[in-house]
């Protein structure tokens, strides 16, 4: 079986006038459907920027990117919003979530990208995936008048409602108390065990623990890649960053 | 101290981006010079006070009967002041042109019958000499005259003996009796004054001759009780002598102007109110510029507010911090505009004096004064509220707690992004009100300038004059006066051609057996009477014959019409001695067409071409009209020309006041001076009103859309495409564009049915929907291009920039 998400000496180049920046460095990782990874390292060490080119909020200076067999490394804008609508959901340390729009309205924001949707399909599933994440009874409430807990529900549930291949969370709990992080925490992993696929960018070694795999990062490379719970270690040569599972 | 250093820094910041100084610096200028100077130049012009001792207290009567302006009868007006109370002096003039020849050579000058007291009244002296006695009234009294000092600098070299010389006024000599000061040109223009003639106050005196009066209230009535107490005591005696000597009926009604609101039409308050309006919309536009300017860089520093406004800062120390910046650019701004209209003013004095001195009132004088600078003071403080107190406010009204924990995202939600909606929406309804009046303006100077009027006024010469029922008593004397005027002027070595022509205004065409008394049933047609012939107007012969010395009182009545009138009525059949009914001045007449000529413009078909004109040319050998004008092409030198004229007048009679004799083109070549300075100014202020408001619109959308890349990143992540982002916010600003646009389009229909009325219908409406559908497509084009471009940037920025974007 072919893997979900293969990057291949994937690098990123950020330059400026006077600093060049290499964020991510001849990166190799592959990704499997079903598999809940957690990707982590130091502030900036380039996971972030990593997450943003897996979920083509971003493109790659250099490398090529595969997601379910297909070459998406050269797509133009467009194509790359379509894949994101429909194979990728999105969860982000700062909730993101817009200010003017409603619980619901954000929620369905998703779906009124897409073609074909009547309106009853659109409520039907938003009010599923706001069942699922506890969150039906503040659909008309708006972002400021939650707590944070509750607006990273609420973006969990935006992530979810276009039912994608994958989740993409980058740092879900960086803004939230540890009661709140444990909510969201066992919210992803109840989708893990519905079957999606997540990648999760953390540096917080208790939620990088949560995860099925951990892929460590230092200096845009990936230095570790390991399966937690069969404490399987990772081999990384360091000349190509090339990772093998022993 | 504290405050000096939020200025010291506010300047520094100022210095640190010069280029955006330089921007909101030029927008300020522009807008706040457009508005200081129109009010300035229309302040002078309607409001201004007279430049005499007690001038704001001078009035001038206007007298209607039944509504319409008339002359003021001098007899009932000079019986009626002597029992008025609540006038303090009342007293009559005329305004005319008087001929001062020198051995051969003449000159024309504007000058005013006036009666003795005008310079008491004035509180001005001669500086020379003596004024008017009540002695130098009297018919018996020896012709005097008083000059002005432009007159005695001009036409005497400042003699300083001319006091007691006799000079030849209209050929009568008259002796100078005094110099007025340099300056003094009361009531409006004049450059001499004689005493009133005694046949202009009698009690028959002819009402087709414009007397006017002026005075002054006593401080204990108002304007409305004095207007009342002149009309009713004027309009007792008057219904008296209108009976006894068949004068026109009516109510006499009376109504006190400033001199300066007399010289408008009593319409100055409209004029000013409009005009301004119209460059305070400028300057609003160019405040909702700066006003964004300085919103987009409090926006950026929201975080330095938040932190100052943490560490305790209050809010109005917050406010006034932030509008520093915007106080010192509007200040300097300001200074700038004064200097720059100062010298627009003076500019404007010069140009107008060197070009139609003897033709303007002598207020009319535009300077730097104390109303400009107080105007000036008052835009400043508009434009401060408008361009930093409000973006300071809203600035410093931030949610302090979001700003600090997630920098700018979400400190300038919903409120902030309608403040933008709404001030784009008013930018497009201002800048389209604008375009859509100024579209008018520009299209009819444009037209007039590139109108062809067949007319060739090259070497031409023209006067009026007018003949009084009193010296010609009989239709016959009138024609013989103008035909014996013709023939003489005609024989003069230097004049080629002329033609005197008297116009009748409309005659109706009575189409056979359709005579049924009934009015307003017939065509109306231009008429006028010649003597001469039409192709003096470039109105050559198509067929038949000219009218001439054939078509005298005792032959049968003669007309020419012209080609369209005759394709128009009878297509397929030849007119030449055609009898046709027209019904002039209420009488009806049969005539015969001798001849069809050529058409020429004229005003009711100016806007429909040359083939709608339906003219019928009577004989002026045949018809009688108290007021002709003649027409002379000469040869030679334009002052010898001139001198013909008068030459030949006064040998027909000596008393008769001619009424301009000039070039024709002189007021053909003001008119289109005036109106290529019309063209500039409008296209001049409304190209920079259009700049302002493509800048605004752009700066405006910029400012929503950049506080909207955060939403703009998140949207694209969850999978809208760069197309679905800006079809969003295109329909967004399209929907500001259709509400400014329509309420642009109400008021311009407003303006254009006030417009058709005060042009007599002459324009055809067609041009109104033609004027706003080119103005509302240019205008489409445009404001969708300035939200576009920045919508165009908002997604060429990668998602992932968009998202971490502050």
């Amino acid at each position: 079986m072919s893997p979900l998400i293969e990057l291949n000496n994937i690098s990123k180049l950020f330059v400026t006038e006077e600093i060049e920046t290499r964020a991510v460095n001849q990166v190799n990782l592959s990704i499997n459907k079903g598999e809940y990874v957690a990707l982590s390292g130091p502030s900036g060490c380039g996971k972030s920027t990593l997450l943003s080119m897996m979920g083509l909020l971003d493109t790659a200076t250099t490398g090529s990117y595969e997601l379910a067999g297909v070459n998406v490394s050269q797509l133009n804008a467009n194509q790359r919003a379509a894949i994101r609508n429909k194979k990728i959901g999105f969860i982000f340390q700062s909730f993101n979530l817009i200010s003017d729009l409603s619980v619901f309205e954000n929620i369905m924001l998703p779906l009124t990208y897409q073609k074909g949707l009547d309106k009853n399909q659109i409520q039907q599933q938003v009010n599923q995936v706001l069942a699922k994440v506890e969150m039906g009874h503040r659909k008309n409430h708006f972002p400021s008048q939650l707590s944070g807990g509750q607006q990273q529900r609420v973006a969990v549930a935006r992530a979810l409602v276009n039912s994608p291949d994958f989740i993409l969370a980058d740092e879900p709990t960086g803004n939230l108390d540890s009661k709140n992080a444990l909510a969201v925490m066992n919210l992803l992993e109840e989708l893990h065990q519905d079957g999606s696929t997540i990648c999760m960018v953390t540096h917080d070694p208790q939620s990088a623990l949560r995860a099925r795999r951990q892929v460590e990062m230092f200096d845009g490379q990936i230095i570790s890649d390991s399966i937690n719970s069969l404490s399987v270690k990772a081999k990384v040569d360091s000349s190509t960053s090339q990772v093998s599972i022993a | 101290m504290s405050i000096f250093l939020d200025i010291k820094y506010a300047i520094r910041q100022l210095f640190k981006t010069p280029k955006f100084t330089a921007i909101t610096l030029f927008v300020l200028v522009g807008g706040l010079t457009i508005s200081l100077f129109t009010f300035s130049f229309l302040y002078s012009l309607i409001y201004k006070p007279l430049p005499l001792p007690g001038g704001e207290s001078i009035f001038r009567l206007s007298i209607s009967t039944n509504g319409d302006g008339r002359s003021i009868p001098a007899y009932e007006l000079l019986e009626a002041k002597q029992g008025l109370q609540s006038i303090e002096h009342l007293e009559v003039f005329e305004t005319t042109d008087f001929r001062i020849s020198q051995q051969d050579v003449g000159k024309t000058l504007t000058g005013t019958y006036v009666e003795n007291e005008i310079f008491s009244f004035t509180q001005t002296q001669p500086i020379l000499g003596r004024g008017f006695t009540p002695e130098d009234m009297l018919s018996s009294a020896a012709p005097t005259v008083v000059l002005s000092h432009s007159t005695w600098q001009r036409e005497y070299s400042e003699d300083s003996n001319i006091v007691g010389k006799v000079i030849r006024i209209n050929d009568l000599p008259t002796t100078v009796i005094g110099i007025m000061p340099q300056g003094y040109h009361f009531p409006v223009n004049s450059q001499l004054w004689l005493p009133l003639p005694q046949r202009l106050k009698s009690l028959t005196a002819d009402t087709r001759e414009y007397i006017q009066a002026y005075g002054r209230v006593k401080p204990t009535f108002s304007k409305e009780q004095a207007e009342l107490e002149i009309g009713q005591a004027m309009d007792a005696i008057y219904q008296q002598t209108a009976r006894q000597f068949q004068k026109p009926e009516g109510k006499l009604a009376a109504t006190l102007y400033t001199f300066p609101h007399a010289q408008t039409d009593g319409d100055g308050n409209l004029v000013f109110t409009f005009f301004n309006l119209i460059a305070f919309s400028i300057l609003l536009l160019a405040c909702i510029n700066v006003g964004n300017l300085l919103l987009a860089r409090a926006i950026e520093r929201s975080k330095e507010t938040a932190i100052r406004a943490a560490l305790g800062a209050p809010t109005n120390r917050l406010v006034l911090q932030l509008m520093w910046e915007g106080i010192i650019i509007t200040l300097l701004g300001s200074l700038l505009a004064v200097l720059l209209v100062s010298d627009l003013l003076d500019y404007t004095d010069a140009l107008l004096h060197a070009e139609v001195s003897e033709n303007l009132p002598f207020w009319w004088r535009w300077g730097m004064d104390v109303p400009t600078l107080l105007m000036a003071i008052g835009f400043t403080i508009v434009t401060i509220v408008l361009a930093s107190f409000i973006p300071a406010w809203r600035s410093a009204k931030q949610d302090i707690n979001s700003t600090l924990r997630d920098g700018t995202r979400g400190a300038q939600g919903k409120k902030a992004g309608k403040m933008s909606r709404i001030l784009v929406t008013v930018q497009i309804f201002l800048i389209s009100t604008l375009m859509l009046i100024g579209s008018i303006s520009a299209f009819l100077s444009q037209y007039l300038l590139n109108m062809d009027t067949i007319e060739d006024y090259t070497r031409v010469i023209h006067g009026g004059i007018f003949l009084t029922d009193k010296n010609y008593k009989t239709p016959e004397q009138k024609i013989r006066f103008f035909e014996d005027f013709y023939d003489r002027l005609k024989r003069k070595h230097n004049v080629e051609n002329a033609v005197v022509r008297g116009y009748f205004g409309t005659s109706e065409l009575v189409l056979d057996g359709e005579d049924s008394g009934a009015q307003n049933q017939f065509p109306k047609i231009d008429t006028m009477s010649l003597i001469g012939n039409t192709e003096f107007f470039s109105a050559q012969l198509v067929e038949g014959r000219h009218l001439d010395k054939r078509d005298n009182p005792n032959a049968p009545k003669s007309v020419l019409i012209s080609d369209s009138m005759k394709k128009r009525y009878w297509p397929n059949e030849s007119v030449l001695n055609k009898r046709i009914n027209i019904r002039l001045n209420d009488k009806l007449h049969s005539v015969h067409i001798v001849g069809v000529v050529k058409d020429r413009l004229n005003e009711s078909s100016i806007f429909q071409g040359h083939s709608s004109e339906d003219e019928i040319y009577i004989s002026g050998r045949q018809f009688e009209r108290s007021y002709q004008r003649i027409f002379y092409r000469y040869s030679g030198d334009v002052t010898t020309a001139e001198e013909s004229f008068y030459q030949v007048l006064f040998t027909l009679d000596r008393t008769i006041e001619p009424y301009r004799v000039e070039p024709a083109s002189k007021n053909f070549d003001m008119m289109k001076k005036a109106m290529v300075m019309t063209s500039y100014i409008t296209f001049g202020a409304g190209g920079f009103a259009l700049l302002l408001a493509l800048t605004g619109i752009y700066g405006l959308t910029s400012n929503t859309i950049a506080q909207r890349t955060h939403e703009i990143g998140i949207r694209r992540a969850v999978g809208a495409t760069d197309k679905e982002v800006i079809q969003m916010l295109l329909k967004q600003g399209s929907k500001q564009l259709a509400i400014g646009l329509s309420l642009g389009l109400f008021v311009f229909t407003l303006i254009s049915f006030a417009f058709h009325g005060f042009t007599d219908g002459n324009i055809p409406v067609v041009l109104y929907f033609v004027l706003a559908g080119t103005v509302t497509i240019g205008l489409l084009i445009v404001v969708l291009a300035a939200i576009y471009s920045p919508t165009r940037k908002a997604v060429a920025m990668e998602p992932n920039a968009a998202l971490r974007y502050e």
